[in-house]
């Protein structure tokens, strides 16, 4: 009589195919189920058996939003493995391609992903009919993301130009050189969407999150860093397994991810918790005008910080390209030797780890990515159970859509997670 | 002795050369290295061009290597031609937007910006001509190639060796240049590093005045000789080019084609790199409103299967018929179109072809002469 | 001949997903220029990725991303094929399996037992299929992902009614046109761009690297040929076979010469 099934069937604006399930009884959220059914892939079985050369190539394959996060996590891996050491100008130019892609990621989930949901809009597109300038914006930035990726990695989705040891061809300085009108444009609109961010309607929610991200790094945490959290965790990627670790869910094709048994957060929130003091002066700025403090606990406020990342990600390319120097040799020679090698870079949505075992001609014999949506799983669902508290009057719809924002706010990126919102809610 | 046709030029004189064509107007396009290859592209200066450097090509197989000396032209010919800069490979032909009732369109051919080709070889000078008699001889003007070819100023230059994969000699295209140049230049380079310069037009010789230069003695004659003679030498491909109109024509069904279409990819690459190659492709492009359409001209291959598409589908199913196609055009058919072979003996398509497909040998092969008897 | 659009609707479009990495519904969102004037021309009816509003079928153009791997999606392929006038696949996961068609060379089960420590809780078939081996296919976009100007190219052609300008001749031929100097002919490395369905532009030996085939087999390839001179240019049997087996490994030709080679 008083049990409730409210189901989001198949999850909208969000990557890949998830639904969720939420069973109420006497008044109380009882179950919360965030059900990927996205068919898995199986990537890390079929890694096996191949060359390390190609495993960017394989690995970009498991994200079309997020392929330079796991070109890069899978580069510094086997090089990892490999006993190699990259030179400045290609760390540089490492950086530089990240930044391209967290333009892109944040900016398409800030304004056609996320915003729809704070103005009222079914989507992007139904949004621009009335609010058409602010869609527009949002594309143009979302271009200048792509137009950084399509010169440094060769196209915007899949990149061809990341290899281990480096890249195929280093750009020239006139190419980059190119990209500075139109980066500085984006550092703008970048800047007025923190801004408009910053004033949309909140709901005063917050948990005690164990945010999780790379840092220590001394510089705000892309592709090198240790891990850390804000409860004490401070070790090398090294150390990742000892920590961490995956257990399969029957609701899920994705693993689910936990921390010495507890569920933890990754992603932008996690990183600006952790990090905000590296951001750049400007960024650090921005953020504060936009109300946030050096930390920040409310997860609907992760459309700001996302914006701030976009600033920041405009800021530290326009650096970057500043100071650019072509390298000598595009990659450094990578010999082929047997090892295992560790990984963890930050990619829009959180920390990627990547480990692999290389056999002596250099080919993989076991591969394991851990994408940042797995390992929030637990965290996703604790904050519909703890959140769902206060919309449990609410009728069926608006529940639904309320648990679905709750979800949006992590920006999970399913096909990811299953690289290997049909919400049932059960009232009783 | 100041002849206005003939004078000897150093390397400072080319660099004058180089300068007073972009004074002029001209965006000077020429050999330079990049890619691990000798390309066409612009100069700015004679610091631009390949010093030192030669090529070594084979069936499929190209690679630079560095010379003992200096010299500017010590190379032949490589994967750009002319071609490029005369029968782009992209070209939009006209651009119609309809609004409020009315279709307006743009395009034609907009005057071309005058281009001097640098370091034209005698081969690329017949393949020149050849494009000509298809693009300007026939009742049909092509008006784009017409306009850039009327911007055209040709500096052209005598080879000093010959190539791997070079049957100039065999195809009576060179090494030494013809006619159809402006000005023409031999790279001398026993004693002083310098080069025999002649005017083959009014405008050559206009330009060839304007610079510093001694006139030419019999010794620098005689090692211009010499070096084309030693090119002529050194072909390193050869092909007996007579009868082979009528022997083609008489093997259409020859077993050899057969053999050939085992190794041969279709990729089309041998059409694309050949300097006379001139098939295009038309498309209409149209917006998502409707409003604006394009028309584009693109380089085509008859070595896709869509090429030959008619009513009905494809009539050239298989590789064999492409290739047979190709090679009967180029070498027969060519002569029954526009009076001349096709090929000018450059050994492009040999070098850039991947699997490495002789047309040499492949003529030899059907002749049943030498090891390529199939 | 003019193609007439009634002002009574706009064609309803509808976007789908199977097993894939979104990179190809991606790309329709990457084209930032063209996404308004897109939205103006079709009414988006079913895209989940962008907008939680749902029209109802049937749809006059779907456009269908992924591969078959589950039996579930088995059965929802035909689902949407009867709700859909022109079906259209996206990409190398809808054409040819995928990546993830590299399970079709081996034992899936093994696979989920590598990564599932629960293999009872994953329901999922031996093989990743092209769309095309359950359903009718109206035209098929290749590439991993698809260029976004074929995919304009394509809601253009629909549009307004012609025949869509996608050759399905040789990336080579991208590449000469480009200018790009022949990786393979100069030595700087193993390249399947003459048996390579252009699309792409040929960026790969534009960024001194082969390419991989990630548009799948061009028209009447003759892989046997290029393996042949991978051969001889030095790459081991187990290296060629690795070459053909990876986007568009269930491709039919891709997978026959495959097939041909190994350690």
């Amino acid at each position: 009589m008083d049990r409730r099934t409210i189901k989001v069937d198949y999850l909208a604006r969000v990557e890949g195919e998830g639904a969720l399930r939420v069973a109420i009884e006497g008044g109380i959220l009882r179950e919360v189920e965030l059900r990927i059914f996205e068919p898995p892939r199986f990537f890390e079985a079929f890694m096996r058996g191949r060359s390390c050369m190609e495993a960017p190539d394989i690995a970009a394959r498991i994200c079309g939003i997020c392929p330079i996060a796991y070109q890069m996590s899978a580069v510094h891996a086997i090089e990892d493995a490999l006993g190699v050491t990259i030179t400045p100008a290609i760390r540089a130019l490492r950086r530089l391609i990240y930044c391209g892609e967290w333009i892109e990621s944040h900016t398409l989930h800030i304004y056609m992903l996320h915003a729809p949901d704070f103005l009222g809009y079914e989507g992007a597109i139904e949004m621009a009919k009335d609010h058409g300038e602010v869609v527009r914006q949002g594309l143009d930035l979302k271009k200048v993301g792509n137009e950084l990726l399509a010169v440094v990695g060769g196209r915007e989705i899949h990149p061809v130009n990341v290899r281990v040891g480096g890249f195929y061809r280093a750009p020239t300085k006139r190419e980059l050189r190119s990209l500075v009108p139109a980066l500085e444009r984006a550092r703008d609109i970048a800047h007025a969407t923190v801004r408009w961010t910053a004033g949309l309607d909140f709901p005063d929610l917050e948990r005690d999150y164990e945010f999780v991200s790379v840092g220590k790094a001394g510089e705000y945490p892309f592709n090198e860093g240790r891990i850390v959290s804000n409860k004490g965790l401070d070790i090398p990627v090294t150390e990742y397994d000892r920590n961490f670790a995956e257990s399969h869910v029957r609701h899920s094709n994705a693993l689910h991810s936990h921390l010495q048994g507890r569920p933890y957060l990754t992603g932008p929130l996690a990183r600006y918790s952790l990090n905000s003091d590296f951001l750049s002066p400007l960024c650090r700025q921005a953020a504060k005008e936009a109300g946030l403090g050096p930390t920040c606990n409310n997860p609907f406020r992760s459309i700001i910080i996302r914006a701030v990342e976009v600033l920041y990600a405009c800021d530290e390319a326009l650096r970057l390209i500043g100071e650019y120097e072509p390298p000598e040799e595009s990659f450094v020679p990578t010999p082929a030797r047997a090892g295992t090698g560790y990984a963890a870079t930050e990619a829009p949505r959180g920390m990627l780890y990547h480990r692999y075992k290389l056999d002596a001609d250099s080919s993989i014999l076991d591969a394991k990515i851990v994408p940042p949506t797995s390992q929030n799983q637990p965290s996703i669902e604790d904050d519909v159970r703890e959140f769902g508290g206060a919309w449990l009057d609410l009728p069926d719809d608006q529940l639904r859509h309320r648990c679905e924002q709750a979800i949006r706010n992590h920006d999970p990126c399913i096909s990811c997670a299953t690289h290997f919102l049909k919400l049932d809610v059960i009232r009783s | 002795m100041d002849d206005q046709r003939q004078a000897v030029i150093t390397i400072d004189g080319l660099a004058r050369l180089i300068e007073a064509l972009r004074e002029d107007g001209f965006r000077v396009i020429g050999p330079t290295r990049r890619d691990d290859a000798i390309v066409y592209d612009d100069i700015e200066t004679v610091d631009d061009l390949p010093a030192g450097w030669t090529d070594e090509q084979d069936g499929g197989h190209y690679r630079l290597a560095r010379r003992a000396d200096t010299a500017l032209f010590g190379y032949v010919v490589g994967p750009h031609s002319w071609k490029r800069y005369l029968h782009p490979p992209l070209l939009r032909l006209w651009r119609a937007e309809h609004s409020g009732g009315t279709v307006t369109m743009t395009g034609g051919a907009d005057p071309a910006e005058p281009q001097a080709f640098l370091a034209v070889r005698a081969c690329e000078l017949h393949a020149i001509a050849i494009q000509d008699r298809v693009f300007l001889g026939g009742p049909y003007v092509d008006p784009h190639y017409k306009a850039r070819r009327e911007a055209s100023f040709i500096v052209a230059v005598n080879c000093g060796q010959a190539g791997g994969t070079c049957f100039c000699a065999s195809m009576k295209t060179g090494p030494k240049v013809g006619e159809g140049y402006d000005i023409a230049l031999t790279e001398l380079l026993t004693g002083e590093h310098r080069f025999l310069a002649e005017a083959g037009s009014e405008r050559g010789a206009a330009l060839l005045a304007r610079l510093p230069r001694r006139g030419a003695a019999p010794a620098d004659q005689e090692e211009a000789g010499a070096a084309v003679a030693h090119a002529e030498a050194t072909m390193g491909r050869h092909m007996q080019a007579d009868g082979v109109h009528d022997l083609l024509m008489a093997n259409l069904e020859h077993p050899r084609w057969e053999d050939v279409a085992g190794r041969c990819l279709t990729c089309g690459n041998c059409t694309q790199v050949c300097p006379t190659c001139f098939c295009a492709t038309v498309s209409d492009d149209s917006d998502l409103s409707g409003t604006v359409s394009e028309r584009k001209r693109s380089w085509a291959s008859c070595f896709s299967i869509d090429f030959s598409y008619i009513h009905g589908g494809s009539i050239r199913q298989s590789g064999k018929s492409r290739y047979r196609q190709w090679m009967t055009h180029k070498l027969a058919t060519w002569h029954d179109q526009f009076g001349t072979s096709g090929c000018v003996g450059c050994g492009r398509c040999i070098t850039w072809c991947p699997t490495g497909i002789d047309i040499t040998e492949e003529v030899r092969a059907i002749r049943g002469v030498g090891d390529g008897v199939a | 001949m003019t193609a007439k659009r009634t002002a009574s609707r706009k064609p309803k479009l509808a976007v789908w997903k199977f097993s894939s990495c979104d990179g190809c519904q991606l790309t329709l969102l990457d084209c930032e220029d063209e996404l308004l004037a897109v939205a103006g021309a079709i009414d988006i009816a079913y895209f989940p990725e962008a907008t939680r509003a749902v029209v109802k079928g049937p749809y006059d153009l779907s456009l269908v991303e992924g591969s078959i791997t589950t039996p579930h999606d088995a059965e929802r392929i035909h689902d949407v094929r009867k709700q859909s006038r022109f079906l259209v696949t996206i990409g190398a996961c809808a054409t040819s399996g995928g990546i993830q068609a590299l399970r079709n060379f081996r034992d899936v089960r093994a696979f989920t037992d590598i990564v599932y420590a629960h293999p009872e809780f994953i329901d999922t078939l031996a093989t990743s299929t092209a769309i095309r081996q359950h359903v009718n296919v109206d035209f098929e976009l290749q590439g991993c992902p698809i260029n976004k100007h074929q995919l304009i190219e394509l809601l253009s052609a629909y549009l307004n009614k012609r025949r869509p300008n996608i050759p399905a001749n040789s990336v080579c031929m991208e590449c000469k046109q480009r200018g790009t100097v022949c990786v393979l002919v100069r030595g700087a490395a193993s390249c399947l761009g003459p048996v390579t369905h252009a699309g792409c532009g040929a960026i790969c030996p534009a960024y001194n690297r082969g390419c991989y085939g990630c548009f799948g087999p061009k028209e009447t390839p003759n892989t046997q040929a290029l393996a042949a001179e991978l051969a001889r240019a030095g790459m081991d049997e187990r290296d060629i076979q690795r070459v053909f087996r990876t986007f568009t490994s269930n491709a039919e030709p891709f997978r026959q010469e495959s097939a041909r080679h190994g350690s």
